[in-house]
């Protein structure tokens, strides 16, 4: 039952668990009303691309990719490649999501809010204030 | 062996992401996502990239300050 | 409305795709696609080409060092936008939120108290920032790099620049000089590919260094001095994004 169960695996299984995780990343991000909580779904999104591409790159009876002596065969180590890539990203996101923070904030401190209802709502007040203000002189 | 247990740590990570998306107030959903990004370090840890997690590890708790900074100057309810 | 579309839609989208088609590789396969051609290269060859047993270090320092220094530059850049984005003056402040009450002893005396700043700074402090340049400059040998060391350095500031308010700082930048220290990263990283064409050979390749050592020691002291200019550049980013974040907000209930 075991190995069945790592077979189902190893086949579709955690892909199947990896791609829940992405779609969840985008719902959250549609269906939340907070900006916050927005760019913490992005973050979730970057989580569920970084374990897809590692998932890429195991080798079954493989260690870390250290060489341990001087002798390698490259079917005992894990491939090195993805990880690369992955150090990469995790390090530029953490860039955006100081931008995407500088932003919140700006708009914090234009509109008053950051529910996406209220915003919406304001700016539209806003925008007829400035166009009702310019007919009437 | 590990494969069964990478996919029990997925199944977590799910759990919570539901937790961030209905939480009422915006300091729960901050907390959680540092619970978050400490299961993503295990997970990385499992499956055979320790250079990975150690980065994760580091830049998961600067993001969590990062988001914790900005909420002192906003509002911490949420509907 | 909107919104319940797009659950159901996603929901689709999300086993369609696994009920029918078969394209992707089992995992923990020796022999799928993304595990051959170059990687096996990569994996043989770190040794005795790179002088260095850590393998993801010789492919993102050595083999696509391209690579690396577009990465630190748009590290640079996304610090420089933050202080951009957030460079103007706001006419009124922020209204603080009161609803934090402060709890008081019977002689007036504040209960919450802050950290002991004087064991977090003179103990943990220098800790943090040693182990940082062990793994700065051990990062061929054994786990680590650049970007953990980086990233460290910006954890000590954090740590000082959120305990103490504005007393004894062990080093305290303005926002413009992290900025520009941030800078200096891919400067010394670009300045290193320079140096080997000087040498007659081409952009990054580290074997044409004009000096008169081993041909092993030569990837050394290369991917050494690349390191030094990823570690600055990340560090500067993270605390030139500190710096311009911790002017706008204000901590209303520290009072020491």
């Amino acid at each position: 039952m075991m190995t069945t169960i790592n077979a189902y695996l190893a086949a579709k299984g955690i892909y199947m668990l990896t791609l829940v995780l992405l779609a969840l990343g985008v719902a959250g991000i549609i269906v939340c009303n907070n900006y916050m909580k927005k760019l913490i779904c992005m973050n979730v999104m970057q989580v569920a691309v970084i374990f897809f591409f590692l998932c890429l790159g195991q080798k079954y009876p493989a260690t870390i990719p250290v060489a341990l002596d001087s002798a390698v065969k490259a079917s005992e180590y894990v491939n090195p490649l993805p990880h690369g890539l992955m150090l990469t990203a995790i390090v530029v996101s953490l860039g955006t999501t100081g931008v995407g923070l500088s932003l919140l904030l700006r708009i914090r401190e234009k509109y008053g809010t950051i529910e996406e209802d209220d915003l919406i709502r304001r700016e539209e007040l806003m925008n007829r204030k400035a166009k009702n203000g310019g007919n009437r002189k | 062996m590990t494969l069964i247990l990478q996919a029990v740590l997925l199944l977590g990570l799910i759990g919570i992401t539901i937790a961030i998306i209905f939480g009422k107030d915006l300091m729960i959903s901050v907390v959680i996502y540092c619970a978050f990004s400490f299961l993503t370090m295990l997970l990385y840890n499992i499956m055979g990239a320790p250079d990975v997690a150690f980065t994760e590890a580091v830049i998961g708790v600067i993001s969590t300050v990062f988001f914790i900074i900005i909420l002192r100057s906003i509002d911490r309810k949420t509907k | 409305m909107r919104k319940t579309i797009t659950v159901i839609l996603l929901i689709i989208a999300v086993f369609v795709p696994f009920a029918t088609s078969d394209i992707l590789p089992v995992i923990g396969d020796p022999q799928s696609a993304p595990n051959t051609h170059v990687s096996d290269y990569y994996i043989e060859h770190a040794i005795e080409e790179c002088n260095s047993p850590n393998m993801v270090t010789a492919v993102i320092v050595d083999y696509r060092a391209f690579d690396t220094m577009f990465e630190t530059t748009v590290m640079f850049l996304a610090g420089l936008s933050v202080v951009i984005i957030l460079a103007n003056r706001p006419k009124k402040r922020i209204p603080a939120f009161s609803s934090l009450k402060r709890l008081k002893t019977a002689d007036g005396r504040p209960v919450y108290r802050t950290i002991n700043k004087d064991v977090m700074i003179s103990v943990i402090e220098p800790l943090i920032l040693i182990y940082a340049l062990y793994v700065l400059f051990h990062g061929e040998v054994s786990l680590g790099g650049g970007f953990q060391a980086g990233a460290l350095i910006g954890m000590t500031y954090l740590l000082d620049i959120m305990v103490v308010k504005r007393q004894r700082p062990i080093f305290r930048l303005s926002k413009a000089g992290s900025a520009a220290l941030a800078g200096i990263g891919p400067l010394i990283y670009a300045l290193t590919g320079i140096v080997t064409i000087l040498g007659g050979g081409l952009y990054l390749e580290y074997n044409k260094f004009p000096l008169s050592v081993h041909q092993a020691e030569l990837h050394s002291i290369g991917i050494t001095a690349v390191e030094i200019g990823v570690t600055i550049g990340v560090a500067g980013t993270i605390i030139t994004i500190l710096n311009a974040l911790m002017e706008r907000t204000y901590f209303d209930d520290d009072n020491d």
